[in-house]
């Protein structure tokens, strides 16, 4: 039986030690926080963007257009569809389905007016084909969700939506803190919650689309059904700051599957230190609370993220790092380069590249393209070339990126 | 048709100090500003308000003016002044002479340096190189807040009559025989043009003084000497530490809150809006102020930043660290322009003893009797304790002080009056500086708030640890809701205005932690709001 570790639970290594699982390897998975999926909208983006940022209309068409060093290309389209083809499978199994293809877009509102292009979500956060009257819920006291602001600016993104209402629930819960939308969508989950929810929301509710904060519950998608169900018409919620409630219900679902394929997770461990042999790494040193311990496995899927993860870092500039294996960072080198004058730029941002270059099978490898190291696999954001904060492909890299080192 | 006395063109310390000055004697007067006020070289230096050690063997007279001009902003400006005394410390590479000559300076010019252990040094300052501090001083330096600054001497001039507009900028200076009629100005934001008369024209624009006078047709000897600082997120000391030699760059240290700046360098430019940081600079300053604090690179950079000092040269003189700090004042009449004045050279610590002198001159010429009395009077009434104690049940945690501090008694009132009512206004827009919603709306719905970056230099939002992260988004919705006009009700625009201005003095640092919370940041903005997108292809 192979035995994987997997370092990092984010997306990429939540979903690669779930797709190793399935395929009978013994995983261990080695995590020293929440992963970032509490600060990520916990939906499947593509490709929302080109390199000149026009929107992208079907991500399948998208990719054949990336440059070479792209991970994608990498991992190859046709891997990309099977791991799409294979997460709605086992969203669906686990009892929190995902909607899309990767043909078209998903519209998803934000809590800004926009529209963001994802390639899959869940149900509730699928706003394309949204027409006629739309009716904006405010939650009283809860911050970063401003009514008024998301109908002016949907209105202008939305042109089939014709009138707009604003409604504000009273969730009753107020208190010593501001309040955010975790606690609101944890008291939907009860049941006194939805039902508060459905009766202040029922006078609205006929011929409308609601459009809420992500408060249909913090578990999964049955809130947001039951809810529907109810009104008897769609609830479509935004995206949200963190702490991101879609991000924990998809984080939520994929330790649920990881519990019941008995995956073995070592919380607040943090991997200092790689033990290599002949081209190989034999075992990986973590810090626990007290000690140091030592972990040995066949293989290593390193998913410990990019820059905001930790699993890049510049301490100084022109000299990136990778922590634990020490492997090389590629980057693009110049003052110039780096970074672009504007920040919200209409090129991708040199920084925002860096990262590790790897082969056809997601290996290291190094300046020349010699693998540096054969049995450690490189997933998500850690992966080389490209920004995914421009082209809106983060989950989506992380997901094939996972689905390709398991399947090998 | 717009009538003032005198128009004071630009909104910096010196301006601002003459506009009260003027008021205060019961000149009708006219301040206007191309931006927003404090946008120049009076928020972007070091925030230290100089005992005048740093003068002492150089120029005297500086020093003398610094240690009285920095007693008397302790007294009126008190919410704007943290008064956390100084330290000189000389490092082994530093010449023992200097220390020598620069004590007897200081007892010259009536600055209290008082010898310390070096001990007593490290106790007071436990960051402090250990391998190279060789003698320590205290000196009564303090830090001081340069926009707040500014506002409460407008605030003051407001009381007097005193005007003021911003976003307004001087594009001509109207002459008849020899003598100043009035000027025409431009809106920034709405493009629009008009004449106001005067009979006395101030030129109090410093980086910019040259510029100004060569609308009138005159030439004055202006270099502006651009200044890069850092600002870390930590209060790496509790005082002021300066480098006891012959001033150099990157040598001051200066807390303010819970950051600290470290400045500055001397780099003549040839345009003073060139506030533009590169990473040789930030290196150079790291490079000098690792050698008082070894570890200074282990924390976290939020940025950077450049001002322009307005160094005058008078003809033949000489520029950067050579030339004077001190400051003239040239009636342009010699020039053949009746009525048209100039103010420029100094610094921000004697900024009122500018305005006093160049006020004088003016009421001579107008027949004013009226004393000066800005050395006397505080800028803006304080709030009371009893009034913070009662408002203290509705601010969150230890943001009662800082609020009195950044608004002053009347608008504290009705900030802590909108708490009580409305629980909704006291969430919290910027957690970093602990500014509520109400304190936010306060501002924001100022007739001067055309930006939401202009709420930020009035409140602090976006000024700590996340640099915008949240507040840009929240103080960007807030602000629309106002609902002053299109722009303001532009949130997108908004927010990426806010961002960009704070990116700008980011990305000479984007390494370490900086890079790490703006890869945070992008995710928040591309991908949580998308507000670069929005549109259906």
């Amino acid at each position: 039986m192979t035995s994987t570790i997997v370092i990092g639970s984010g997306f990429a290594g939540l979903t690669a030690a779930l797709f190793c699982a399935e395929r009978g390897q013994k995983v261990t998975l080695l995590t020293h926080g929440a992963g970032t999926l509490p600060l990520n909208s916990g939906v499947i983006d593509v490709l929302g963007y080109d390199e000149t940022r026009v929107r992208v209309v079907s991500p399948r068409e998208g990719l054949k257009k990336l440059s070479a060093n792209h991970p994608y290309n990498k991992i190859g389209i046709a891997t990309v569809e099977k791991a799409i083809t294979h997460f709605l499978a086992t969203a669906e199994k686990y009892g929190f389905p995902y909607c899309g293809n990767l043909d078209k877009q998903i519209d998803v509102p934000t809590p800004a007016g926009t529209l963001k292009p994802t390639c899959l979500s869940p149900k509730s956060l699928d706003a394309t084909d949204v027409s006629g009257k739309v009716t904006v819920v405010v939650v009283k006291e809860l911050k970063d969700f401003y009514g008024e602001i998301i109908a002016a600016n949907l209105k202008k993104f939305l042109p089939q939506t014709t009138d707009y209402n604003i409604v504000t629930f009273d969730s009753g819960l107020t208190g010593g803190r501001d309040i955010t939308t975790l606690d609101v969508a944890r008291l939907l989950d009860t049941k006194e919650g939805r039902d508060r929810f459905i009766a202040q929301m029922l006078p609205h509710a006929k011929d409308t689309t609601f459009i809420t904060p992500q408060i249909l519950g913090a578990t999964n998608g049955e809130c947001a059904e039951y809810i529907e169900s109810k009104l008897n018409t769609r609830v479509i919620e935004t995206t949200c700051l963190p702490p991101s409630v879609n991000g924990l219900r998809l984080r939520n679902m994929l330790l649920g599957a990881l519990q019941s394929l008995k995956v073995k997770i070592v919380e607040d461990t943090t991997v200092l230190r790689a033990e290599r042999q002949n081209g190989k790494c034999i075992a990986v040193v973590a810090k626990a609370a007290a000690r140091e311990k030592r972990y040995t496995a066949d293989r290593f899927i390193l998913a410990t993220g990019g820059i905001y993860g930790g699993g890049v870092i510049l301490p100084k500039f022109e000299e990136p790092k990778e922590p634990i294996f020490d492997l090389p960072v590629w980057f693009i080198p110049g003052e110039e380069n780096h970074s672009n004058e504007e920040f919200f730029s209409d090129k991708p941002q040199g920084f925002a590249q860096m990262g590790i270059m790897t082969d056809e099978n997601l290996l290291p490898v190094d300046k020349n393209g010699n693998r540096i190291l054969d049995n450690v696999y490189i997933v998500g954001r850690n992966l080389a070339g490209f920004d995914f904060c421009f082209e809106h492909s983060g989950n989506g890299v992380a997901l094939s990126s996972a689905y390709k080192v398991a399947t090998i | 048709m717009e009538k003032a006395e005198v128009i004071v063109v630009g909104g910096g310390a010196t301006g601002v100090g003459i506009l009260r000055d003027l008021s205060m004697r019961g000149v009708n007067a006219l301040l206007i500003e191309k931006r927003d006020l404090a946008n120049g070289a009076s928020s972007r230096f070091h925030g230290l308000l100089h005992c005048g050690g740093r003068y002492a063997v150089k120029d005297q007279e500086a020093a003398k003016e610094c240690i009285v001009e920095n007693m008397i902003l302790r007294k009126i400006g008190k919410s704007c002044v943290e008064p956390i005394g100084g330290m000189f410390v000389r490092l082994k590479e530093d010449d023992p002479d200097y220390e020598e000559q620069w004590v007897k300076g200081c007892a010259k010019s009536n600055i209290e340096a008082t010898p310390i252990t070096l001990e007593e040094a490290f106790a007071k300052v436990p960051r402090l190189s250990r391998n190279n501090a060789v003698s320590a001083y205290l000196v009564p330096d303090a830090a001081i807040d340069g926009f707040r600054m500014a506002w409460q001497n407008i605030d003051s001039a407001k009381r007097y009559g005193g005007r003021f507009k911003t976003y307004t900028e001087l594009i001509k200076v109207h002459q008849k025989n020899g003598e100043v009629e009035g000027i025409r100005v431009r809106n920034y934001i709405n493009g629009e043009e008009y004449d106001i008369f005067c009979n006395i024209l101030i030129n109090a624009t410093g980086g910019w003084a040259g510029k100004v006078a060569s609308l009138a047709g005159l030439s004055v000897g202006v270099q502006p000497d651009k200044g890069t600082l850092i600002a870390f997120n930590q209060r790496i000391a509790d005082c002021v530490v300066n480098r006891l030699h012959k001033s150099s760059d990157g040598d001051i240290f200066v807390p303010h809150g819970s950051i600290t700046i470290l400045g500055t360098s001397s780099m003549s430019v040839p345009n003073p809006e060139d506030t533009a940081t590169s990473r040789a600079e930030v290196e150079n300053l790291l490079k000098i102020g690792e050698r008082t604090f070894e570890n200074l690179r282990s924390y976290r950079i939020l940025r950077t930043f450049a001002g322009s000092r307005p160094l005058y040269i008078p003809p033949g003189g000489a520029s950067g660290r050579g030339a004077s700090r001190g400051f003239a004042v040239i009636d342009h009449e010699n020039d053949g322009l009746k009525g048209m004045m100039t103010i420029v050279g100094g610094k921000f610590t004697t900024y009122r003893l500018m305005a006093e002198k160049i006020t004088d001159k003016i009421c001579e010429k107008l027949n004013v009797k009226e004393p000066c009395r800005t050395a006397e009077e505080p800028l803006v009434p304080e709030v009371s304790e009893s009034e913070k104690e009662k408002a203290g049940k509705f601010f969150p945690s230890f943001g009662t002080n800082l609020a009195a501090a950044r608004l002053g008694a009347e608008r504290f009132s009705r900030v802590a009056e909108e708490l009580k009512k409305n629980q909704k206004s006291r969430e919290l827009v910027c957690e970093c500086e602990n500014v509520t919603l109400a304190e936010v709306e306060e501002i924001a719905k100022e007739d001067s708030c055309y930006i939401v970056n202009d709420i930020r230099r009035r409140t602090r939002i976006g000024m700590g640890t996340c640099q915008g992260t949240f507040c840009a988004f929240r103080s960007a919705n807030v602000f629309a809701a106002c609902g002053k006009n299109d722009m303001a009700k532009d949130t997108l625009s908004q927010m990426k205005g806010f961002l960009q201005g704070r990116y700008k003095g980011i990305r000479p640092v984007l390494f370490g932690r900086a890079l790490r919370e703006t890869e945070m940041l992008r995710g928040l903005y591309e991908l949580t709001f998308n507000v670069n997108g929005g549109n259906k292809a």
